[in-house]
């Protein structure tokens, strides 16, 4: 089944705009999120992806949030990803549990790391974090606190000893590290 | 009892002080930012009658903590002077977390474990690095040298 054949047998199964992304594997279903349990439930009965690998998400900024789920047919020998966006506001997706147990874990982890609810998970509690962590990770807000604590050593010029030498220049920055986390002046 | 040990280990990271230049690339591009290098600026006086003084960068600390580093090797690739190389070295395990920032002299003593560089194939051109030395032995010696071709 070509990426075009699968899109438009989605669309006519689920009843909604299906669209699939090809350009590079997985093929990945793009579904809206209230058919998200439907889409997972067609994805495992019609294509035959008995097999859950993994689920997780990525902060797609002013997007929202997407989540994916990867699964594989045991069968068939092929892959498939399901993937749907979220709104920021409010992040919440039903369950996948119900169409694959092993969904269980992975939704705890992303729960902890994005704080996206999973409406109906039998135990939606941080998996991995320990207890009273506070944030979410994986959320492109979060401010990693090893960035902050400690002065970047790149930032001395060459030929000092202490950084902030009398140079009139525009201190460097360290790379990958946004201007508004510095430490407070 | 060391096994035997493939030529391009990542056991450690060595420095050959006297090709720092404090240039600073290797602390910037450190992903971790383990590395720790403290200098001053002397200023030479001028060899040569109305000739400008000169100042140069002279290295005070060059320190890693090897509690931070992952063994990228950005450093070692970043480096314009080679001054940084992969050492075999892995016997440095410590009980004190902050016993494992080396300074310069223990990575200098590291500097001796660094193998040979692997041979050039037969009939490749010279490394550029051997016919630069060979110039810079007839700049030294301009009379003739014994070593010179």
């Amino acid at each position: 089944m070509t990426a075009d054949e699968l899109a438009a047998a989605a669309t006519t199964a689920l009843g909604v705009a299906v669209t699939v992304e090809d350009a590079y594997p997985p093929l990945t279903l793009d579904v809206p999120a209230d058919r998200w349990v439907d889409a997972a439930r067609y994805v495992r009965a019609e294509l035959g992806c008995d097999f859950f690998d993994w689920l997780s998400a990525y902060d797609a900024l002013d997007e929202g949030f997407a989540v994916v789920v990867h699964s594989y047919a045991l069968e068939r020998h092929h892959h498939l990803a399901l993937r749907t966006r979220i709104p920021r506001e409010d992040p919440r997706l039903p369950t996948l549990t119900e169409v694959w147990p092993g969904a269980n874990w992975h939704e705890r982890e992303t729960f902890e790391m994005f704080g996206i609810f999973f409406d109906g998970h039998p135990r939606l509690v941080p998996l991995l974090l320990p207890d009273g962590f506070v944030g979410h990770p994986l959320r492109k807000e979060f401010i990693l606190a090893a960035r902050v604590a400690k002065p970047w050593p790149g930032a001395k010029e060459p030929g000092e000893s202490e950084e902030g030498g009398a140079t009139g220049r525009r201190r460097m920055r360290p790379p990958g590290v946004p201007e508004t986390w510095g430490p407070p002046e | 009892m060391t096994p035997p040990l493939p030529p391009r280990s990542r056991g450690v990271i060595a420095l050959l002080e006297e090709n720092c230049t404090v240039c600073m690339l290797c602390a910037r591009d450190c992903p971790d930012w383990c590395i720790y290098i403290d200098s001053h600026t002397e200023v030479t006086a001028p060899t040569a009658p109305g000739a400008r003084p000169r100042t140069r960068n002279v290295l005070d600390r060059f320190a890693i903590d090897f509690a931070l580093c992952m063994y990228c090797g950005i450093c070692i690739e970043v480096c314009p002077f080679d001054a940084l190389f992969w050492s075999p070295e892995y016997e440095y395990a410590t009980s004190d977390i902050a016993a494992l920032t080396h300074e310069k002299e223990q990575l200098r003593e590291w500097l001796w474990t660094v193998p040979a560089p692997p041979a050039t194939e037969p009939n490749a051109q010279p490394p550029r690095e051997v016919a630069a030395a060979a110039k810079a032995v007839r700049a030294d010696y301009p009379g003739g040298f014994s070593g010179s071709s």
